[in-house]
């Protein structure tokens, strides 16, 4: 997995997108108590960590 | 010149950045970036307070705010305005790059009005609310409200000084084809400030 | 073997440069020693604090404050400034001084935001400080939760909590500004050949530490902000008697602060990464596994943040339990391979070495108790009790504490040319690490026989006096050792043994140039070929950069 690719950096904002989808959809289907701070901030943070990784990864030097 | 060969072989978004010799975007493009990246968490906290906030209180809105804020009340107007200024800005940073000085003057100067309008009806729109009873202490519908667009309106401030700025070194010559990373910055951060008001925009008045 | 380095001209800058040069600077080295000297001065701070403390709680009854709120202002503003003062930005001074040396860059990518980023620091510590001359420093503890920290009768009612929120707002804008400065140059300014798979691990710490003050950072001052608009302006934000939701600041506020715990380790597990493979004369084991331990441990440290509120009855339980568990994962990957890397390895032990040994068995106790309090039952019970100020101090001064010390010995050779004393060194560690345990140890049993956290007097025959007492004998301990410490550097700085470019025999760039280095970092950079650039030039793997043709002009940007 080549840290350069640009597809791979964006997977660690997906991620967190995807634990945030879980962090939502446990409790809503199974009756509990739903944390919406914390399912946005979640959320949140998987758009920023990959726009992080893409801007880093893709306007990095080529060598 | 040798730097697009440099960046031949990718081809995405940030293509048409402007770059340095050994083939990235520049610095201080990258950390307006980053920046953008560290502000988009500050705004997370804020909606999460928000989400959880109305997930806790019913009614939400509350009863006598029920019809307070209305999606295409003054707000709808302002929220054009400050889309056509994101596009006046890609415009203007469109004509730099193409070296189109007195097109670049034009078309952010345009941008700063634009700005400068949204936060007056801003401004007028808060006092119209204040009216209505909607204030900072009206529970938590009326301190999420203005926390939110608050702290968006300082950043669209924020950004109309910027504006400002590169308006003013504009018209002073500083920038050109190759060099105008102040201009790539602002307009970055320009856009952004505009994609918040539309998360805020949809969240805060439809979504309600 | 016959060393091949190049002869390099003597340091062409000397610290003796006037006060106007040290307050005006860009420069990452200068900047970095302020860090770390501003960061040690709050660290003594901190300490006198933690002294009040430990003195009010020897024995039972109050004997020295009048005032239990007095009581209540000396254990927060210890935590906000040993947190806030101390430890983060000490791991951002190093980061400053020896990542740009690391990578072969002449600066950071933004030298005068990396100079406006420390000066915010004393600017926010004189801030949150003089809360003690107004009327009462912030006293709602380093967590300020809601409604203690609003701004009611029988919360907060004075100035210092206010205080307390603009001088945090202030220091966290320094951070994410430095963050930002640090991802941009290891990004960006790394010398040919220099890979992200060769970068030194302390690099790969620093960058993983400001992804996460990058991200985390915001959140705390969204929540610092609207917790101000809820002290000054009538806010709803958390108060309940207003309509507000005190566990929402808390979700907010550790949202932030979970991943701020690894903000204040992983440097200084960077440290220890560099300093072990140096005295053990073998290189680091497993370096790949050490850097996806790295952002693994970055990453699971934001899915865990609800640890620390299992007792509010709005958390999903198994999920953050379970998270918490997993973190243990990549730590002891990270254990294992700083064992495997002084196993059978030649062992030199010096001061910097004895504080790594220090980290090590200390961090370990640490992360042992932790992953008791992530079981939950076992957290309903030792929460909010000793048990939990025993791990965060085993961690962060056991760990964080013990690494930045190891760091200080190893680096300031580079910084100023000198060495440090060996036999101060070595009892400034033998006080140091016996005064520690002798204050923390005990308080695992303190926490069991359920001894509550914040409070300023107990009960005489609740069976806690022994354990008090001992604890507080070992914190004077730790204050003794500061001493030979503060002796030492003093001493080293006038008359240490001169240090030459590469005391230590050390693998990284920083020691293929001179002790202190010219203010352009390098005159030449070796060939680099692998993650031990100096090794492989000592040992003739590469090419002496004279020999080398003259690369040029340093690639700059294009303006």
């Amino acid at each position: 997995m080549r840290m350069s690719h640009v597809r791979n950096a964006v997977a660690i904002g997906i991620l967190f997108v995807v634990i945030a989808f879980i962090y939502w959809a446990v409790p809503y289907f199974g009756g509990w108590h739903l944390d919406y701070a914390g399912v946005t901030m979640l959320a949140a943070l998987g758009i920023a960590m990959a726009l992080m990784a893409y801007v880093l990864v893709a306007g990095s030097p080529r060598e | 010149m040798t730097d697009r060969a440099l960046t031949a072989t990718a081809h995405g978004p940030l293509d048409e950045l402007a770059h340095d010799e050994r083939g990235g975007i520049s610095n201080p493009i990258l950390g307006m970036l980053l920046f953008i990246t560290s502000e988009v968490m500050f705004f997370a906290g804020l909606f999460a307070a928000y989400f959880a906030s109305r997930a806790a209180i019913a009614p939400w809105p509350p009863t006598e705010f029920e019809h307070t804020l209305e999606p295409l009340g003054i707000v709808f107007p302002a929220t054009v305005l400050l889309v056509i200024s994101s596009v006046t800005c890609q415009i203007g940073v469109n004509a730099i790059r193409r070296d189109d000085r007195s097109g670049f003057i034009r078309a952010i100067g345009i941008t700063l009005v634009l700005g400068i309008v949204f936060l007056v009806i801003q401004i007028y729109d808060y006092g119209l609310l204040y009216s209505h009873g909607l204030t900072l202490a009206s529970g938590p519908y009326g301190t999420t409200y203005y926390t939110l667009t608050g702290f968006h309106g300082a950043h669209v401030f924020g950004g109309v000084i910027m504006l400002a700025v590169v308006l003013y070194r504009g018209m002073a010559g500083q920038f050109s084809a190759r060099h105008h990373d102040a201009v790539e910055g602002t307009s970055i951060y320009w856009h952004f400030v505009d994609v918040v008001w539309i998360g805020l925009y949809l969240t805060l008045y439809w979504l309600r | 073997m016959a060393t091949t380095a190049p002869a390099l001209r003597p340091a062409a800058t000397s610290y003796r440069s006037g006060l106007y040069e040290w307050l005006t600077t860009t420069d990452h080295k200068k900047i970095g020693i302020l860090y770390v000297v501003n960061s040690l001065i709050f660290f003594f701070v901190g300490g006198l604090l933690a002294l009040g403390v430990r003195v009010e709680l020897a024995q039972p009854g109050l004997q020295f404050l009048s005032d239990e709120n007095l009581y209540n202002e000396l254990f927060t503003m210890h935590g906000t400034v040993m947190i806030f003062l101390f430890i983060i930005p000490i791991l951002v001074g190093f980061g400053n001084y020896v990542v740009p040396l690391q990578i072969g860059a002449p600066d950071m990518a933004f030298p005068r935001i990396n100079a406006l980023s420390f000066w915010m620091l004393p600017l926010a510590g004189i801030l949150l400080l003089s809360g003690f001359v107004t009327g009462g420093a912030a006293a709602a503890g380093w967590t300020s939760y809601s409604p203690l920290a609003q701004d009611r009768p029988l919360g907060s009612p004075g100035p210092g909590q206010d205080l307390w929120v603009t001088g945090l707002v202030l220091i966290g804008t320094s951070s994410i500004l430095g963050s930002i400065n640090f991802l941009v140059t290891i990004f960006k300014m790394r010398a040919p050949g220099l890979t992200l798979f060769r970068m030194p691990i302390l690099v790969w710490t620093v960058l993983v530490t400001s992804v996460l003050v990058l991200m985390a950072t915001p959140v705390l001052t969204s929540a610092l902000v609207m917790l101000f608009i809820d002290r000054n302006y009538g806010g709803s934000f958390f108060d309940p008697a207003n309509g507000g939701d005190a566990v929402l600041w808390q979700n907010v506020f550790w949202f932030y602060s979970h991943p701020a715990v690894y903000i204040m380790v992983l440097p200084a597990m960077g440290m220890i990464s560099e300093i072990l493979p140096v005295f053990a004369r073998k290189p680091l084991f497993g370096y790949k596994a050490f850097v996806f331990a790295t952002a693994g441990i970055g990453a699971l440290g934001f899915s865990v943040w609800a640890h620390h509120m299992f007792t509010t009855g709005s958390v999903y339980l198994p999920f953050f339990s379970l998270m918490t568990f997993l973190i243990a994962v990549p730590t002891g990957v990270k254990m294992f391979n700083w064992i495997f890397t002084l196993w059978r390895g030649k062992l030199t032990f010096s001061t910097p070495l004895l504080f790594a040994l220090g980290f090590l068995s200390m961090f370990l106790i640490g992360g042992i108790n932790g992953a008791f309090s992530a079981a939950v039952p076992v957290d309903f019970a030792l929460h909010d009790t000793y048990w939990v100020v025993a791990h965060l101090h085993y961690v962060l001064f056991g760990g964080s504490v013990f690494g930045v010390f190891a760091g200080i010995y190893y680096w300031f050779p580079k910084m100023t040319g000198r060495m440090l004393g060996e036999g101060l060194g070595k009892i400034q560690f033998v006080i140091m690490f016996i005064g520690f345990n002798l204050t923390f140890f005990p308080m695992h049993a303190l926490g069991i026989a359920g001894m509550p956290r914040r409070i300023a007097d107990y009960a005489g025959n609740a069976g806690w006096n022994d354990l008090n007492l001992a604890a507080t004998i070992g914190g004077f301990l730790i204050a003794a050792s500061i001493l030979p410490f503060v002796w030492n550097v003093f001493v080293s700085l006038r008359s240490g043994k001169p240090a030459g470019d590469d005391p230590w025999e050390g693998n990284t760039l920083e020691w293929a140039t001179s002790s202190p280095p010219p203010p352009y970092n390098f005159d030449h950079l070796p060939e680099i070929r692998s993650e031990r650039p100096v090794f492989d030039l000592r040992h003739g793997r590469t090419k002496p950069a004279a020999t080398l043709p003259d690369p040029g002009p340093v690639s700059q940007p294009t303006h």
